[in-house]
């Protein structure tokens, strides 16, 4: 029973995928065809277009990569610091801030377009990777701040105790023995910044696009008044699914080791 | 850097937020010696523990390491180790990367770390398990391990916070006589803390006993059994507890529960004050205060009996051949010198 509910699930959540999939396999005729066909001739006719030919994602999937890889980089490298010294310093103003942080998050993107295009254009930003890392990182960072601290305050206070009485000082306490600890909780928040930086598509549309122009908006471009052409952009989809795939494999074994690795009783009295 | 160190404490005091936690704690630890931190839990001792590790800063006071003032010192630059409560091993590293990190951590050449390695881990027994992790040992093993990291750079100073609290009751006897061996062949000022007033009893050279944030009383274990300087220091040391009789005191005698109890010296004018009593030392005679039996317990070796005498229950330790049963009246005897005399109102040994 159970295993027929997963089954069930499993199915619910991965049809648009494989549709998707079945999708960029077929010719745009059998793509309107109604009723849909199952039974079809499968051609890599729309990959090859959307990789090699006229309509190529490529530049754009390079373009993805920098805007998506710069801002996970850099905010990781500030949410870290950031996130262990709300875990564990008493600071005045330690809950005003895990709310602020919050609140960030709530806000439509779609209110921030205008403010966001006035700064950028003053800056002359527009179009521009910095422009576009410096404001995935305004919405990345708070987030990744806010997911990390949970993970640092679940280690255990006295595990730093022990290293510093150990001789290796705070920096090198957080490096040998609290960051392999939320490993786990850092390759969740490294999947969630890049995912999202990867799948933005509303502030690169309108605030980038040229220079700049990541495979959402690429996509977009098979999408016109006169005809949607179905089977590239779902070809175009899969493969830009395919690195947030990859990423999420790779952190999976992380992410499940940074489950299991805590796996010492006692914890101390907090 | 190594041989034991003395520990001297000048009236340290730590206050959290507005609440007292510590205060005028003075104490005066010779090098070498096994001394227990021994109190209540929220008693104190676990702070200046703290303080002693500089994992807390004193708000007041003095730490004094032989002549070396180290009451600001950094954590890592006191020459101080630790045994956590929780053993606080780091769970992603193997037994053996465990203990080698605190020599890791300055750099020693890779042979030597790795001789001192084996050689504290064979000192608590636990060579065969270097390759495994934390996760992987059971509480006893993990102890050791957390005493092989803290005994690896043979320390100046040694703390251990409640190390046997976790074990369970036979292992936590066998360890106790180990921590006791480990301490002699070591050679290192080691300090203990403890809840547990039969563990400081039995390990320690000397011991220190907290009561709500302040010393109550320093001294050997047989010292502070026998002239328990406070009515709360008795009560807490000794399992039963002592008894005690509210008394009214008149010279030479004390009136407690309807008797006239004669005294070992003479305490002046009337004055209100708590007799206290061990259970070992009271006898079960054929004259002497009379008392009803309330409930025996067998405990194998003695037995405890439950006395009323008068509306006082009093309770008295007993070979087990000894036959009472409930409902019984008895006759307690007892020397004068077994007498404690408190007084009702400071609570101070009179």
């Amino acid at each position: 029973m159970l295993g027929l509910a997963a089954g069930l699930l499993l199915l619910v959540w991965s049809f648009p995928v494989l549709w998707g999939f079945l999708t960029s396999l077929k010719s745009e005729r059998d793509v309107l065809a109604y009723p849909p066909v199952l039974v079809f001739a499968p051609t890599l006719a729309n990959y090859r277009d959307v990789l090699f030919g006229a309509t190529t994602i490529l530049p754009n999937l390079l373009s993805s990569l920098i805007v998506s890889v710069s801002t996970t980089a850099v905010t990781m490298l500030l949410a870290i610091p950031a996130a262990y010294a709300l875990a564990r310093l008493e600071l005045p103003a330690k809950r005003a801030t895990g709310f602020y942080v919050l609140a960030t998050q709530m806000l439509p993107p779609v209110g921030l377009v205008i403010p966001y295009f006035l700064m950028l254009r003053g800056l002359g930003w527009l179009d521009t990777y910095h422009g576009m890392v410096l404001l995935y990182i305004t919405a990345a960072l708070p987030f990744a701040i806010w997911l990390m601290v949970s993970y640092f305050e679940e280690i255990p206070r006295e595990m730093e105790e022990a290293a510093l009485l150990d001789r290796a000082g705070r920096l090198r306490a957080l490096w040998h023995v609290v960051l392999p600890q939320a490993r786990g909780g850092i390759a969740v928040t490294v999947v969630f910044v890049f995912l999202n930086a990867w799948n933005e598509f509303l502030f690169a549309v309108v605030l980038a696009g040229n220079t700049v122009r990541p495979v959402t908006v690429a996509m977009f471009n098979f999408i016109s008044v006169e005809q949607t052409q179905w089977a590239r952009l779902a070809a175009a989809a899969i493969v830009a699914m395919a690195p947030v795939i990859l990423l999420g494999l790779f952190a999976q074994k992380h992410i499940v080791k940074g489950l299991t690795v805590g796996a010492v009783k006692g914890g101390g009295r907090r | 850097m190594s041989g034991a160190a003395r520990i001297r404490l000048l009236g340290v005091a730590k206050r959290h937020g507005g609440v007292t936690a510590l205060k005028d704690i003075d104490l005066d630890i010779a090098a070498g010696e096994f001394f227990a931190l021994l109190g209540p839990s929220g008693s104190g001792k676990t702070t200046t523990l703290r303080i002693l590790a500089g994992l807390e800063s004193a708000d007041e006071g003095r730490v004094l390491l032989d002549e070396l003032d180290i009451t600001d010192a950094e954590p890592g630059a006191r020459d101080v180790a630790m045994v956590f409560q929780s053993y606080a091993l780091y769970p992603h590293m193997s037994v053996h990367e465990n203990i080698a990190f605190p020599l890791r951590m300055v750099s020693t050449p890779a042979d030597e770390i790795e001789r001192a390695v084996l050689q504290a881990a064979e000192k608590v027994r636990i060579g065969h398990l270097l390759g495994r992790r934390p996760g992987q040992l059971s509480g006893g093993q993990q102890q050791r391990c957390a005493l092989a990291r803290a005994i690896v750079r043979k320390p100046r100073l040694f703390l251990l916070d409640e190390p046997l609290s976790n074990l369970d009751a036979k292992l936590r006897l066998e360890t106790r006589v180990e921590l006791k061996k480990l301490h002699r062949s070591l050679d290192v000022t080691t300090l203990y803390v403890t809840h547990d007033q039969e563990e400081a009893m039995t390990i320690a050279d000397r011991l220190a006993v907290f009561m709500e944030g302040r010393i109550e009383q320093v001294g050997t274990p047989e010292e502070v059994f026998a002239q328990p300087k406070s009515l709360d220091v008795a009560a807490f040391l000794g399992s039963p507890p002592m008894n005690f009789l509210p008394a009214k005191l008149v010279g030479r005698v004390a009136r407690a529960a309807g008797q006239t109890i004669d005294l070992a010296r003479d305490y002046g004018p009337e004055r209100d004050a708590v007799l206290g009593i061990r259970p070992g030392a009271i006898r079960l005679e054929a004259s002497g205060i009379p008392a009803q039996v309330y409930l025996v317990e067998q405990l194998g070796e003695n037995a405890i009996v439950d006395l009323h005498v008068g509306e006082t229950l009093v309770r008295v330790r007993v070979d087990r051949r000894v036959r009472v049963r409930e409902g019984d009246t008895v006759h307690l005897a007892f020397s004068t010198e077994d007498l404690h005399v408190f007084d009702a109102a400071t609570r101070q040994r009179l």
